[in-house]
């Protein structure tokens, strides 16, 4: 989808530090409109990464657009055009939500008038407006975080790259938050996601790329569960017995099965294809079926599976 | 350099720096020790004794009777601790918004909009310079007050402001308070803790220890070459550190090599 209209261009982006690499020969594009989501283990470069792609730090080779505008060349440019919300919100804790926001808002040269208006859009689309004028250093950890990403979006930024958004977040502030990243998806909005959390990755992103240091994979997070993880239909019946599991394993496209309690785990090559006949199976042995499923956390297997093999060489 | 991004991330440093208390103590004790406890301590008895012409100190003025001597040789030494003000005020202002700053991450997200680094670091030495000089000027106003009130009648003409004043509040205190922001910033790459970069900053009055401590035992006077000449080294010592903190302050210096 996003490679027609690319908000994100890496070519061969390189970083060293110190004669250590931090990323090496990162190629892969990020399209209009896009949740991208980067993925890795601790000084994998997710950080590293888009501090080059905001002009924070310079790479040390190799070449990445933002908005069709080159870094290190139009860094002003695409400074303009982008937000981030760095891994810590950084916020000043003294001042009121309202002068958080407004003092980025005039550093990112948003008119007085419609720095108003956006300033109360959003804090209260984050629910926040009747918070406005006490001090951030009161807030909770989610309710500091909804500032900073407000802060992020002030100016209204093509780009938005959010590193670790929803860490140390409960999971009321952090589903508040993958709500809002959502909603910013519908406004047409490039999302680059740095997070560790795959369940995350695979709810919001409609890509995602693995790195580690180098990049291992990128696709969607069905592709990768393809490519690199087993295809398994997860199917929950009545009452599961040996006929029934033995039914389904006679089938051709049926590569192995897996039986736990009244919960069948079948292995396919591919799922859309094998589905069908699995489910006909089941019900000619006389299986009830409650559900058939994709098994969750199929990135998480993709992640585990190269991350592991990537830190064997 | 637009001057309006500048002055925005003056005032929101001027705005955070109002909230602590030490910033506070800075602005409000030294300027009232010096503007008011230091003349009513040492010009009133002045006023009330006579003056011996032998007890007069190596940097009293001639020419004129002892008691004037005296009192002269008062105001002017409190006149030159005025420098103390813009080198101790900017040290905890940037301390807090630089170390501060940096300690607490909110620096990333600073230098993620589209200012650049000059304006970011204009912005954050005026925010310092700005509040010290107006403390300067402010307790100017009220030692002059002080004086004028407590000598008019003695002298018949109005001591303060003299052309030592103007000298010192127009040339070596802004000297003094360029002096110190720009040590903070470079102190500031270097140790990640405030105290410790305030301690550090009030290095930044060794020169005018120097001068004061000569001043004060007469090897030297308020003559026009050693008062140049200070003024020279302050203008020097100001200008080779905030060329050392511009260097240090840039972006992908802050982000990797900053500790």
């Amino acid at each position: 989808m996003g490679e027609k209209f690319p908000m994100i261009e890496l070519m061969g982006l390189a970083r060293k530090f110190n004669g250590v690499t931090a990323v090496e020969d990162l190629t892969f594009s990020v399209g209009r409109g896009e949740i991208f989501g980067l993925l890795g283990p601790n000084g994998a470069g997710k950080t590293t990464t888009v501090r080059m792609l905001c002009c924070l730090i310079s790479p040390t080779s190799g070449k990445a657009l933002v908005g069709g505008h080159e870094i290190g060349r139009d860094s002003m440019r695409i400074r303009e055009i982008t937000g981030l919300l760095p891994e810590n919100p950084g916020l000043y804790p003294e001042l009121s939500a309202y002068k958080n926001l407004d003092f980025y808002a005039s550093l990112y040269g948003v008119p007085e008038g419609r720095r108003r208006e956006n300033i109360r859009r959003m804090l209260e689309m984050v629910g926040l407006w009747n918070k406005r004028d006490e001090p951030v250093g009161t807030f909770s950890k989610g309710m500091q975080q909804k500032i900073a990403i407000v802060r992020a979006m002030i100016h209204e930024p093509q780009v938005l790259f959010l590193d670790e958004p929803t860490a140390s977040l409960s999971p009321d502030a952090a589903k508040v938050v993958r709500e809002f990243i959502l909603e910013l998806k519908r406004e047409r909005r490039t999302i680059f996601l740095c997070t560790h959390n795959l369940y995350e990755a695979e709810r919001l992103c409609d890509r995602v790329a693995i790195l580690n240091t180098r990049l291992l994979a990128i696709g969607s997070p069905a592709e990768l569960g393809r490519r690199f993880g087993r295809a398994r239909t997860e199917v929950l019946l009545e009452r599961l017995n040996k006929r029934i599991a033995d039914a389904v394993k006679r089938l051709r496209t049926v590569r192995s099965v897996e039986v736990d309690g009244s919960r069948l785990l079948v292995e396919t090559d591919d799922p859309d294809t094998a589905n069908p006949s699995i489910v006909e199976a089941i019900v000619r042995a006389g299986g009830r079926i409650k559900y058939v499923t994709r098994p969750p956390n199929v990135l998480e297997e993709v992640y585990l599976k190269l991350v592991g093999k990537d830190e064997e060489r | 350099m637009r001057r309006d991004r500048v002055w925005e991330i003056a005032k929101k440093d001027m705005a955070s720096a109002r909230r602590h208390r030490y910033v506070l103590y800075g602005l409000v004790i030294v300027p009232l020790i010096l503007s008011v406890f230091m003349p009513l301590v040492y010009i009133l008895p002045v006023m009330t004794s006579e003056v011996p012409e032998g007890g007069l100190p190596p940097f009293a003025p001639g020419g004129v009777s002892p008691k004037e001597a005296m009192i002269i040789a008062i105001v002017n030494m409190t006149v030159l601790l005025f420098m103390l003000i813009p080198a101790m005020v900017p040290s905890v202002i940037a301390s807090y918004t630089f170390v501060g700053e940096k300690v607490n991450k909110q620096l990333e997200p600073l230098l993620a909009t589209p200012t650049t680094d000059s304006e970011i670091l204009m912005g954050k030495i005026l925010g310092a310079f700005v509040p010290a000089m107006l403390a300067t000027l402010l307790s100017f106003a009220c030692l002059t007050a002080v004086v004028d009130v407590l000598t008019f009648q003695q002298l018949g003409y109005l001591l303060l402001p003299n052309l030592l004043s103007i000298l010192v509040l127009c040339v070596y205190c802004p000297l003094m308070a360029m002096l110190s922001v720009s040590l903070c910033v470079f102190v500031s790459s270097k140790v990640s803790d405030v105290r410790a970069a305030m301690q550090i900053g009030s290095l930044s009055i060794l020169p005018f220890l120097a001068f004061y401590l000569m001043f004060l035992s007469g090897i030297l006077s308020l003559d026009i070459v050693p008062l140049v000449t200070f003024a020279g080294v302050l203008g020097a010592a100001s200008a080779a550190l905030y060329l050392l903190s511009r260097a240090t302050f840039r972006r992908e210096e802050i982000l990797t090599r900053w500790r």
